[in-house]
């Protein structure tokens, strides 16, 4: 036999090996029928909220794949863990999910500045973490190779996405907006920032602490200034006492309620305790409908077929909930284009390809080797203390990681 | 503490420091790192009130203090962890002094919530100084450096961690049992008693919070050797909660007894995240089962003197 005939069998051989070989034995958490997900998020304790329903939306939509026969014949397998918001709970949790459990990627973190403290760990250990709903700034900022998130929105599209609303929608030139003194204020402030440097309008920012308890000062300063509007881009109780003084100090300008204050609109008006203080109030929303509206139906209707228990009770789905769905919906992408003999740097090649409609989210899911945050766009909804009404069209941040 | 048990918690820590990294995996190794930090936390609250009998609700503080000092000695100014641990626990122990200068005046109820307030008000600094700490965005640690080697898992860190937790258990043994210990638990025990009998009171209060801010600013430079990040959340109030917790559990005023407490009750709440709906609810009760049935320590018949 000649050295060719030789040399072209071994290529044959070495060919046929590499389609019929499943994944390399060195690939944890694959089994010719399983694929290991590691999950992370709060379970427990008073930031549960973020979390809990989040992680049940994740695990529910993995359990209809495993319905539809899985992934090229895998089922997906779920190894769970309580983080507790806490970073280094987050660290032991993840390394518990990583080295103990030997998952294949991880899907997890709901509290942002928490994330932050696996990042290290994530890249060093090569493992694929797409977040749940975190938007998780910090560790996408500069992008690392193996992390994706903000899969509801990060912080620099939100405030990029409301200021693009009050220049487009509501005609503002001069933009009052209240963030607060922190990380999630800093980053937020920097899409808005763009935004109105790009849309050509003026921005009035106001930092305030998260824990204020008076906003009268800030108010009258943001009234004083002159703006056509005012975005609120703080949590929830901030943002209630300032709607509130906004009121009592006669500002009729529209008000934009960013989507970090809005953990439960009943809640928001009941607290805020005047219908008129929702005269012309406006609120950010990252789902692509009205939480609970047909558009979105499936998601309350498999809840509540996957835990009949908990939809019973009266606080579930926790309003989160539907966050959990797009960043399980792109695992499955990424697994499905991986191929049937899945790796992790195929599954992260995958993942830096993504592009598709959710159906969920208010703006397509992207991901490409240059932006791991998934997210830049929100919908809009005119609120006046009781119902939704939409406003149409769906509103995107501009802004991109310059390198900073 | 006992020569023998010393010995034991020796051969204990070089045992695991040679069968650890080979046989176990990097979390279980995490969580070891994690639970000597404990253990050097614990032994830092058990001098200042295990043994002086002052009341310090400052400890997270001190602990956020080594943690930031050493990262930030080993980031900005490119110190060797060998310096950078001693410089977190040296600035805390500056800091301690300054508590203790503030505890010659008060005492009981008022001193704890004095050293409350310290607590508090650095854990405002630690999420409001962010040119410095990142505040509530936190900071990256970078890894630290042993002889120009960079630690990069928690494996190649636990030697590092036993070996300087085994060389403070043993300094703290020798504290208990050396002429200043005696003097600390005379001061605990009666400032006038120890007064009448020589002791400078005033000198030994203010070496008790010293040397107990050192170790807490020590452990926060251990923790910095296995640990990329630190956010202030961590810092908190809770902090001071867990150790006071294990160093009380353990047995108030052992050496043994803050040693167990801190491995056991850092290895309960690790174990608890595996119960999310129940764990306050278990945690709770193994609380008031210790205080029903050992109330003056789980750990406190292996090494009480």
């Amino acid at each position: 036999m000649s050295k060719h005939s030789l040399c072209r069998i071994a290529l044959a051989v070495g060919a046929l090996a590499g389609l019929a070989a499943p994944a390399r034995a060195d690939e944890p958490g694959l089994t010719p029928t399983t694929i290991k997900i590691g999950m992370f998020g709060p379970l427990s304790g008073a930031s549960m909220a973020y979390g809990f329903d989040v992680m049940n939306a994740a695990r529910m939509y993995y359990d209809k794949i495993n319905k539809d026969g899985g992934i090229h014949g895998r089922k997906i397998e779920i190894v769970q863990e309580d983080d507790r918001c806490n970073a280094n709970d987050v660290v032991a949790a993840v390394k518990k999910l990583v080295e103990q459990d030997g998952v294949f990627l991880l899907n997890g973190g709901s509290c942002s500045a928490p994330v932050v403290a696996a990042k290290d760990y994530v890249v060093r250990s090569g493992v694929p973490w797409v977040m749940l709903n975190a938007s998780g700034d910090g560790a996408l900022y500069p992008p690392q190779p193996n992390i994706y998130g903000a899969f509801s929105i990060s912080q620099r599209a939100m405030g990029g996405s409301v200021v693009e609303f009050a220049s487009k929608e509501l005609k503002a030139k001069k933009i009052a907006y209240i963030n607060h003194d922190d990380a999630y204020g800093a980053w937020n402030l920097e899409g808005a920032r763009f935004q109105a440097k790009d849309n050509g309008v003026t921005l009035v920012p106001e930092a305030v602490s998260p824990a204020i308890t008076d906003v009268t000062a800030p108010v009258l300063k943001m009234r004083a200034s002159g703006a056509d509007a005012l975005v609120i881009a703080t949590y929830a109780r901030p943002a209630q006492l300032i709607l509130k003084k906004a009121q009592e100090l006669g500002f009729n300008k529209p008000i934009v309620i960013a989507v970090n204050a809005i953990a439960n609109l009943k809640q928001l008006s009941e607290n805020v305790g005047s219908k008129e203080a929702f005269r012309n109030v406006y609120i950010e929303e990252v789902l692509a409908a009205k939480p609970g509206s047909e558009k979105l139906a499936w998601i309350y209707d498999l809840y509540k077929a996957n835990y009949p228990n908990l939809a019973g009770k009266p606080d579930h789905p926790q309003v989160y909930m539907p966050y959990g769905i797009p960043s399980a919906m792109t695992v499955v992408r990424a697994l499905q284009a991986a191929g049937p003999s899945p790796t992790r740097a195929k599954v992260i090649e995958a993942l830096d390809r993504t592009d598709f409609d959710s159906g969920v989210m208010a703006g397509p899911i992207v991901l490409t080797k240059a932006e791991h945050a998934a997210q830049k766009s929100s919908t809009y909804f005119k609120f006046d203390g009781e119902g939704l009404t939409a406003v149409p069209g769906s509103f995107a941040s501009r802004w991109t990681y310059q390198g900073q | 503490m006992s020569a023998r048990t010393l010995t034991a918690v020796a051969v204990l820590l070089i045992g695991l420091s040679l069968a650890l990294p080979a046989l176990a995996t990097g979390y279980v190794v995490y969580i070891g790192n994690l639970l000597l930090v404990f253990v050097v936390l614990s032994l830092g609250l058990h001098i200042v009130i295990g043994e002086a009998g002052q009341f310090s609700l400052a400890h997270a503080a001190f602990y956020g203090i080594g943690i930031y000092t050493a990262a930030l000695s080993a980031k900005v100014l490119g110190l060797p962890f060998w310096l950078a641990l001693p410089a977190g626990g040296l600035l805390a122990a500056l800091c301690g002094l300054a508590i203790g200068v503030l505890s010659l005046r008060m005492r009981d109820i008022y001193l704890a919530l004095s050293t409350f307030a310290f607590g508090e008000a650095m854990q405002w600094v630690f999420l409001n100084w962010t040119p410095v700490t990142g505040g509530p965005n936190g900071l990256a640690i970078p890894p630290a450096e042993v002889f120009g080697h960079p630690i990069l898992t928690d494996k190649a860190a636990f030697p590092l961690v036993a070996g300087v937790t085994l060389v403070i258990v043993a300094l703290v043994a020798g504290l208990h049992a050396s002429g200043l210990g005696r003097a600390f638990r005379a001061v605990r025990e009666s400032e006038v008693a120890a007064a009448a009998v020589g002791i400078n009171v005033r000198r030994t209060k203010l070496l008790a919070f010293t040397l107990s801010a050192f170790l807490a600013g020590a452990a926060g430079g251990l923790f910095t050797t296995f640990s990329t990040f630190i956010h202030p959340d961590s810092l908190g109030f809770q902090t001071t909660i867990l150790v006071l917790t294990m160093i009380v559990v353990g047995g108030v005023g052992s050496v043994t007894g803050a040693l167990g407490g801190a491995v056991a009750f850092g290895l309960v709440s690790e174990l608890l995240r595996q119960v999310p709906s129940y764990q306050e609810m278990i945690y709770g009760g193994i609380l008031i089962l210790v205080m029903m049935y050992a109330p003056r320590g789980v750990f406190t018949l292996v090494g009480r003197r």
